[in-house]
């Protein structure tokens, strides 16, 4: 998806990680997809680098859909939809 | 049908428990099925009045850097070991199993003497049966 496009999502749940490191933002966003309906969108946000290329390959393993990752200035705007 | 991973943990060194904790993390995410096998000096980490006090536990090596190691976690707010392992439990299937002679060396001989998460006292037989059974074993 295009920035644009991921900046028009309904995002269902939020996830501020930003204040952990690896595996920190994985680890919450495993806890909040067990809170989310199927179809939902989450919001993942981390300052951590790993989380860019850890969250597309745990998405793909747990059948969930990477939507893509926005740049911020600092942080990293990760969507993902649950399957 | 999920992967099962079966970690044997020897080492009772703050580093390589927060290393052991970190990869739990990873396989707990990926929802694989995992059992802690907890030997010898590990057993000692895992006793109640060891667990999360860094001043009882050493690095694997290079003493001289446990300070600067745990400065840096702190400062980038990095669970504790014990906090990773907890964490894992909450979200996996994740059994801690601590053998029952590393037990008795560090003076544990119930449960009740190791920090709440581990989950019973078992044998020899009981780790070699979890490798044969896992997809991933890991010695740390």
């Amino acid at each position: 998806m295009t920035t644009e496009e991921l900046n028009a999502l309904e995002v269902d749940k939020v996830v501020d990680a930003r204040g952990t490191s690896c595996p920190g933002p994985l680890m919450e966003a495993k806890k909040a997809i067990g809170i989310i309906k199927e179809g939902q969108i989450m919001e993942l946000l981390s300052a951590d680098e790993a989380t860019k290329v850890d969250v597309p390959k745990w998405c793909k393993k747990q059948g969930h859909e990477y939507l893509g990752t926005i740049d911020e200035s600092g942080f990293f705007k990760i969507y993902l939809k649950k399957q | 049908m999920k992967k099962k991973m079966c970690l044997a943990l020897y080492s009772g060194s703050i580093d390589k428990l927060t290393a052991a904790g970190i990869i739990l993390s990873g396989a707990a995410a990926d929802d694989m099925e995992v059992d802690i096998y907890v030997l010898l000096q590990a057993a000692r980490a895992f006793r109640k009045d060891v667990g999360d006090n860094p001043e009882k536990l050493n690095m694997a090596e290079n003493s001289e850097m446990k300070v600067e190691f745990l400065e840096s976690l702190k400062k980038l707010n990095v669970k504790t070991w014990v906090e990773f392992f907890a964490e894992a439990k909450e979200v996996a299937d994740v059994k801690i199993h601590v053998c029952g002679l590393a037990g008795k060396i560090w003076g544990g001989e119930v449960i009740e003497d190791f920090v709440t998460l581990a989950d019973d006292i078992v044998g020899i037989t009981a780790y070699i049966e979890a490798t044969q059974e896992a997809d991933v074993n890991l010695f740390i």
